[in-house]
């Protein structure tokens, strides 16, 4: 039989994959991960653009490794939920509009630009961010500042879609996955076939899921290192740990001379290396715990930031801006809040797993706090300025 | 109900009116990135997925075997998708000797094995419990 090619309609589509059911349970998972990247993708930003009235605790000294790698993991589980979805509901794609009744012809159109926003915004976040992980910068926009401002566009359109799907989402999602149509509940027959398909869909997106996670994880669970096929990043590196940053990429040179500086309001002190060295020191195990989902653990060992201002007679429990050698660059300085200047486990550290800094992280001295972004940990430290 | 769904409408165009807001300075760069997505997926992608799926159905019969298979084929997809970004690395600008620290195609090629391996597994053993009484 040769039938003319045509535009499919919906109805075209039999497969169970297609049933509202399953389509409403995806869309709730789906729901669930973008919610956990939103969420942890917020208290990110904040911890980097603080705002007046934002906190973020030092302890435990893991919580922004915690919450980075559920972002990165929960956006990793969404790749597979959204394709899922999008087959599920594929066949709406080609639902013919109402051209003949304007109301509801204006309504239909308002949908579909939603909907649009929403698959174009939440491919963008999965794709952006996937890149941004690896590293990997194929076009020219700055990505952070793009990646946020799209979360904002995904989680509108995201509640615009709940706005106008709820009814049938709640009528779908009340409905068991083992419903039979008509009475003969008993007999076996098509419909049971289609409820044992419409699970087994399920079932293996979830699975799948599951196997994107567990390839990745590695990069930020230890004892999956060696399971994950696919995280982007080993914990191995020069002294133990991974370099974002090189001494030569950042155009490091210490002079022979070097001293750290000290500034606060009405007041200035310098140390020389071994001065600092002299110091009492503390060793703390700190992670790096990378904005790209990365983690690793290190022995540091330095003189904790809070009894290095108050040696120098400098005024503590304040802010502290932390300035690095290298002289132009991103990060070449941080803010360090007024809780994680006080803490005691935030160091200045000379040394890692007890050897000496190398230039790449961060000779002659570096800063490693609790519960912060890597970015933030200020390599190459020149001078230490106490804020009012 | 009619209340929950007002808000959600008024959050919702409220919180889109906001990051369309805070894209505009690059919108033009990100525009192609925006779009690209869903006319790949909706051109491409999913016209692919059903006829994969159609001719699937076709040759494999077995119901159970057809549905391993077809779990088979959505994880490697998936591993696939996510190594792309591993494979296909344009120069960065500063050189990060820490970065591309482990052998991706490797680790691929493993991920894809031990799946198959385990649905070849699965498989067996499934049909031989049925052959027996």
């Amino acid at each position: 039989m040769i039938r003319r090619p045509r535009l499919p309609a919906p109805e075209d589509f039999t497969a169970p994959s297609h049933s509202p059911l399953v389509a409403a349970r995806l869309g709730l998972w789906l729901g669930v991960a973008f919610g956990l990247c939103f969420a942890t993708g917020l208290l990110s930003h904040f911890i980097q653009h603080p705002a007046g009235w934002f906190t973020w605790p030092t302890r435990p000294v893991n919580l922004y490794r915690v919450t980075q790698g559920v972002h990165v993991l929960s956006g990793v589980a969404a790749i597979p939920l959204l394709l899922a979805k999008l087959w599920s509901v594929y066949p709406r794609l080609f639902v013919r509009p109402p051209l003949r009744q304007p109301i509801r012809l204006s309504a239909h159109a308002l949908e579909r630009i939603s909907v649009l926003v929403l698959v174009c915004a939440a491919f963008f976040e999965l794709v952006t961010g996937l890149f941004n992980a690896a590293q990997s910068y194929p076009w020219g926009f700055f990505f952070p500042t793009a990646h946020y401002a799209v979360a904002w566009l995904v989680v509108g359109a995201l509640l615009l879609h709940v706005a106008v799907k709820l009814p049938v989402a709640r009528a779908a999602l009340s409905t068991s996955l083992r419903r039979r149509s008509g009475l003969e509940a008993t007999a076996t027959g098509p419909d049971d076939r289609e409820s044992a398909e419409r699970r087994a869909f399920l079932r293996t997106s979830a699975g799948v899921a599951g196997i994107a996670v567990l390839a990745t994880a590695g990069v930020t669970v230890p004892w999956l290192r060696r399971v994950s096929p696919l995280a982007w990043r080993s914990a191995s590196g020069p002294q133990g740990i991974p370099i974002n940053r090189t001494a030569a990429a950042a155009r490091i040179t210490v002079a022979p001379d070097w001293r750290l500086e000290i500034v606060w309001p009405g007041g200035r002190d310098t140390l020389s290396l071994a001065e600092l060295a002299a110091l009492p020191q503390r060793t703390a195990e700190l992670p790096i715990a990378c904005v790209e989902g990365w983690s690793a653990s290190a022995h540091w060992t330095g003189v904790p930031v809070v009894e290095l201002l108050r040696s120098a007679g400098a005024p503590t429990g304040r802010p502290v801006r932390i300035t690095s050698l290298e002289a132009d660059g991103l990060y070449a300085a941080s803010t360090l809040p007024a809780a994680h200047a006080g803490d005691p486990l935030t160091l200045l550290a000379l040394r890692i797993n007890g050897e000496q800094l190398s230039p790449d992280h961060g000779y002659p001295c570096r800063l490693i706090a609790p519960s912060r972004p890597g970015v933030l940990q200020t390599k190459w430290v020149a001078r230490l300025e106490v804020l009012r | 109900m009619r209340t929950v769904r007002l808000l959600l409408l008024v959050l919702g165009a409220a919180a889109t009116a906001y990051g369309g807001w805070l894209l505009l300075p690059q919108l033009d760069a990100v525009l192609p990135w925006l779009i690209g997505g869903p006319v790949l997926h909706d051109v491409l992608v999913a016209p692919l997925v059903g006829l994969v799926g159609l001719a699937l159905g076709r040759l494999v019969t077995d119901r159970l075997r057809l549905a391993w298979i077809t779990a088979g084929l959505m994880a490697s997809a998936t591993l696939l998708l996510i190594a792309v970004p591993l494979l296909w690395r344009p120069p960065s600008a500063p050189p990060n000797p820490g970065l591309p620290d482990r052998d991706y195609p490797l680790g691929l090629a493993a991920g894809l094995a031990v799946i198959w391996a385990a649905i070849v597994i699965v498989l067996i053993v499934t049909t031989t419990e049925k052959k027996e009484p």
